[in-house]
This record gives structure tokens, C-alpha cells and sequence, in this order.
């Protein structure tokens, strides 16, 4: 236990109490001297930021939004895939491959595909469909939507498989059971395949805002930043890498590990009830 | 028709587009890879009509400046970038795997006072996004003579795949009936030789999951490897595509990133049913 433990949380605990620290100080390039502790200084500041608000709500769009619709497409993905039929080995791999082929390489793809350089034969088709979308919902929908768009590929492709191990982790006497008490397949799934599922979703769900953070920085960097749109971990690398304002991104940084914790609070309940001594 | 052959052959639709849909990107990026120039802006996007390995074979050729038509073909030391790609894996997969089953099989067997804290604090840790961490981690980094080094990475990407592998493992371990290392230990083998022989093979495809997680993890990043990694003769093939960010629009860039997933895409599809069944054993009667 200790090597894992040390290596976890001796790598994460200094970054983590150094973030805390600067974000209590005012350590920026610009300023003088040696940092200096300034209290919740930055915190008060943020509050009153409209920027910092409209990238908050950009990100919890964004995380609600994949979230959801990674949850749904495994949950169809995986009771399609957990019935027995012709074809279903190979439909299964093509599942499993968008999470299994790097992310770093697809991540190419899907820029090229939807953000494509000028040179290529349908950059124009692209082109004018980003304007429409823009156009539609403003300016960086288009952008928003690519980066959603990957998340939810890569991750319902993990999601579903998770969920597909864990129906077959399900008792197959509790569906058998089940197709005698209900009515039609639509109550089955409410009231038996859904909160048998639960647990594993919960669990998908956290894993899945993990790689949704990743995907966001991966995109980032792979457009050069081009990809404009406020989001708290891209304002975060703005001020704190190209503006050398750390404590600012420190704060920015921070401000969403209390809604993380809260899920995680959540989490626990429902994946990993306190229990006594199993036997 | 009759309804069953209808739904029959409704599923079949569905489960023929669920396939497009997964492999599309795929499919899209290996056929742009195989054009020439000229096809790139001409041809359609969908198909190729004169593939050509070009793309990849340059990526060979060399640390010599090439010249194709007016474009001069950026040097990239392809090789070594997949050789330390594999490296960085390798070394990722050893590490978390050794400390994740050692952690795992602490933690679910032997149980020490406050297991399931220290089970939910390693998991806790994901709370943290590593990718907004990298200022100090770099001062960690360097503190440890690490810098520019592959070394770097693997310690950085062990910390983010060990918690899902220690919680799955540990999940297992903690159902594995005690009776199968007693009934070993009756027959006179030692405590360590019970493991090794007897508990390591029973949950080889739970260790199957947790290996294609990492490989997972690993493969997912752009964003640290070109952060840590700033010499080229350092660099993973992500670190060296994700630096020169303006080549990325050049199609040697998608053979290139093709090329190294090739091998890893091969891979996970071989243990890709040992990955589910290790899922499942690992949830057999909740987590």
C-alpha cells in the first residue's frame, strides 16, 4: 500500500498546497518582490469578475452537457450491446475503439475534421457550417460544440463499456424475475435495469469529468489556443502561462474542486456505502 | 413483414450505425493520411482515390530537410519518438501496475485500520485536475532531477491511472474467497509464492483492466507531455506533434499520430474482452 500512496499523494499533495498557497497571495510577475500574502483577497476579486461567472457557467454547460449525453448513449450502447445477437463481437470492438485508440491521435482527427486547415477540398463545406453555428448561437458555439462533440465520442465509448461490465456483473435472474413482474421493456428499465445500474453510473459519471477536463486542455493546446471560448481552465492557462499573473490562475484553478468534492461526496453514497466488515 | 423480423432488422440497423459512428473519426483521419497533396485539395474528403504511403515513410527519412515541390518537409525524429512513447508506457504500466497491486491486495485483503479512507482518499485525488497543476509540478519535477526527462511523465501519468486501478483491484481482492490462498498455504507454499502463483493468475483479466486503463490514460495526454518534454530527442510522438503546433496542419502530422496509435489501438483490441470480463469480476457483488 505505501508505494502507491506515496507516489500519489507525495506527487499531488506539494502541487496542491503550492496552488492553495498562491492563490492567497499576490505572486504574479509583474509584481515586485516576493509574494505577499493578501488573504482571500483574489477570492473577492473573482467574485466580482463577470468574465470568471461566464466561464463558470461555460464549464458547468459544458460538463452537464457531455455528462448527459455520455451517460445516455452508454447506457443505449451497452443494453444493445448486452443482448445476444449476429454481429455483436464486432460491433462491440468498433464501441470499444474510440476510447482504446489514443485520445492524443483522435483528438487530431476530429480538429481535422471539424476544424480543418485551409488546404483541404471540404475546409470551405466546414467553414461555412461554423459560420451557420456561430451564427446561430454566437460566437464559439461551434468551437464549444467540436470539443463536447469529442468528449462525448471518446467517453460514451468508455461509459458504455463500463456499463456492459457491469450488466454482466447483474444476476441474470434479477432480468428473468423482472420480465415476469412488469408490464413492458420501458417500466423493465425504470424500475429494474436503471437503479441496478445506478452505482456504475455514478462511477462513470465521475471518471467521465475527469477525461472532460483532459479533452478541454488537449483541445486547447492542440488549436494553438485558437479555440477562444471561456472556459475556467483555459482562462486559468491564460493568466497564468502567457500573463504570468499565477495567484489569479491559482484561484481560478481552485474554484471548481468544491463542486468536484461535492460530487465525490455523492459518489461515495451511492458506489461505496460504509459498511461492516464484509464477510 | 412480420414485427419480430422487423425488430430484427432494426437492431441490425442500429448496431450498423453504432459501428459508423465509432469508427468514423478514424476511418476520416487514416483516409486524409494516405493522400497526396493534390488529392488534399482536390479530392473528395471521404475517399482516396491514389493512396499513398508518402506520409509515412517520410516520417522516416531522416534528420535531413527534404524538399517536395515548394514545401520543405519539416525534420521530426520520428524513431526516437516512438521509442519513447514506448518507453514512457512501458514504464507507466510498470510502475502503476506494481504499486497499484500491492496497494490493491493491502487494501482489500489484509485491511488495515482505516482502509476505506485511504481507498476513497486515492481515489478523492481525481478531484484534482492535473492538467491546471503543472506550475508546481514542474518545481516537483525538477526538485527531482527530472527534467526533460521521460521519467517525468511516467511519474505524473502513474499518479492519475494508480487510483481507478488500486479501486478496481482492490474491489477484487476484497471478493476473492479466502479459502483459495488458505487451501495454498495448507499445501506448504510460502505467503508470497500463494500470491504469485495462485492470486496474481486468478485475476489476470482484472489486471487486463486495469492495464488498458493506464494505457488509456497515457494515450489521452497531449497536454503534459509538451509541457514536461522540450527536447526534441526527449520527446513522445504527443509531445513532439503537440510542440509544433503549425505542422499539425501538415498530413505528415496525421500519419504520424496514426502510425504510433497503430500498434496501441492492435493491442486493446486483443485484451479488449479481458478488459470487460475484468470490469465485471471486479463489480461482482458491488465495488
Amino acid at each position: 500500500m505505501a508505494p502507491a500512496l506515496l507516489l500519489v499523494l507525495g506527487v499531488l499533495a506539494y502541487p496542491l498546497g503550492w496552488e492553495v498557497w498562491i492563490s492567497l497571495t499576490n505572486f504574479s510577475s509583474r509584481a515586485e518582490g516576493a509574494p505577499v500574502f493578501v488573504g482571500l483577497a483574489n477570492y473577492r476579486r473573482l467574485l466580482d469578475d463577470p468574465d470568471f461567472w461566464r466561464a463558470l457557467a461555460t464549464t458547468v454547460a459544458y460538463f452537464a452537457v457531455t455528462t448527459m449525453a455520455k451517460l445516455a448513449l452508454g447506457v443505449g450502447l451497452a443494453l444493445l450491446l448486452a443482448r445476444p445477437g449476429r454481429g455483436r463481437a464486432l460491433v462491440f470492438l468498433a464501441v470499444f475503439l474510440p476510447w482504446a485508440y489514443p485520445g492524443g491521435v483522435t483528438v487530431v482527427a476530429w480538429y481535422w475534421m471539424l476544424n480543418p486547415p485551409l488546404i483541404t477540398s471540404y475546409s470551405v463545406a466546414m467553414g461555412s457550417l461554423k459560420h451557420a453555428v456561430d451564427g446561430l448561437w454566437g460566437a464559439g458555439a461551434y468551437a464549444f460544440a467540436s470539443v463536447a462533440l469529442f468528449n462525448i465520442w471518446r467517453g460514451g465509448s468508455f461509459t458504455a463499456v463500463f456499463l456492459l461490465a457491469a450488466l454482466n456483473a447483474i444476476p441474470t435472474e434479477l432480468f428473468e424475475y423482472a420480465r415476469l413482474e412488469t408490464k413492458n421493456a420501458w417500466q423493465r428499465f425504470r424500475e429494474v435495469t436503471l437503479p441496478l445500474l445506478r452505482p456504475y453510473m455514478a462511477l462513470a459519471v465521475f471518471l467521465s469529468f475527469t477525461t472532460a477536463f483532459a479533452d478541454l486542455a488537449n483541445v486547447w493546446m492542440l488549436t494553438g489556443g485558437r479555440v477562444i471560448f471561456p472556459v475556467l481552465g483555459t482562462q486559468a492557462y491564460w493568466l497564468g502561462i502567457r500573463d504570468g499573473q499565477f495567484a489569479e490562475a491559482a484561484v481560478r484553478s481552485l474554484s471548481l474542486v468544491p463542486l468536484l468534492v461535492l460530487a465525490l461526496m455523492l459518489l461515495f453514497r451511492w458506489f461505496d456505502p460504509p459498511r461492516e466488515k464484509p464477510a | 413483414m412480420s414485427r419480430g423480423r422487423l425488430a430484427r432488422w432494426g437492431r441490425g440497423g442500429l448496431l450498423a450505425l453504432v459501428a459508423i459512428y465509432s469508427v468514423f473519426p478514424i476511418y476520416f483521419i487514416t483516409v486524409q493520411s494516405l493522400k497526396t497533396a493534390e488529392e488534399d485539395v482536390f479530392g473528395s474528403p471521404l475517399w482516396v482515390l491514389n493512396p499513398t504511403f508518402e506520409n509515412y515513410t517520410e516520417l522516416f527519412a531522416g534528420s535531413r530537410a527534404r524538399v517536395r515541390g515548394y514545401v520543405i518537409v519539416p525534420r521530426v525524429p520520428f524513431l526516437v519518438w516512438m521509442v519513447n512513447s514506448a518507453l514512457v508506457l512501458a514504464g507507466s504500466l510498470a510502475v502503476t501496475m506494481g504499486a497499484g497491486v500491492l496497494a490493491a491486495y493491502a487494501l482489500g485483503r489484509l485491511q488495515p485500520p482505516g482502509w476505506v479512507w485511504w481507498r476513497r482518499a486515492l481515489f478523492a485525488t481525481y478531484v484534482i485536475p492535473h492538467t491546471i497543476l503543472f506550475i508546481p509540478l514542474y518545481q516537483v519535477i525538477i526538485a527531482l532531477g527530472l527534467d526533460d526527462h521521460q521519467g517525468a511523465l511516467v511519474l505524473i501519468y502513474s499518479t492519475m491511472a494508480l487510483p481507478f486501478c488500486v479501486w478496481i483491484l482492490s474491489a477484487y481482492y476484497r471478493n476473492l474467497p479466502r479459502e483459495i490462498e488458505e487451501s495454498a498455504l495448507v499445501e506448504g507454499a510460502s505467503p508470497l509464492a500463494a500470491f504469485i502463483r495462485i492470486v496474481l493468475p486468478m485475476s489476470r483479466n482484472v489486471l487486463i483492466a486495469a492495464g488498458l486503463f493506464t494505457v488509456g490514460t497515457v494515450g489521452n495526454d497531449f497536454m503534459l507531455a509538451s509541457i514536461f518534454l522540450l527536447d526534441p530527442e526527449n520527446q513522445t510522438v504527443a509531445a513532439g506533434l503537440g510542440v509544433m503546433d503549425v505542422s499539425l496542419e501538415e498530413l505528415l502530422a496525421v500519419a504520424g499520430v496514426n502510425l504510433a496509435a497503430l500498434p496501441v489501438a492492435a493491442g486493446c483490441a486483443l485484451l479488449a474482452r479481458g478488459y470487460v470480463r475484468g470490469l465485471t469480476a471486479a463489480m461482482l457483488e458491488g465495488a
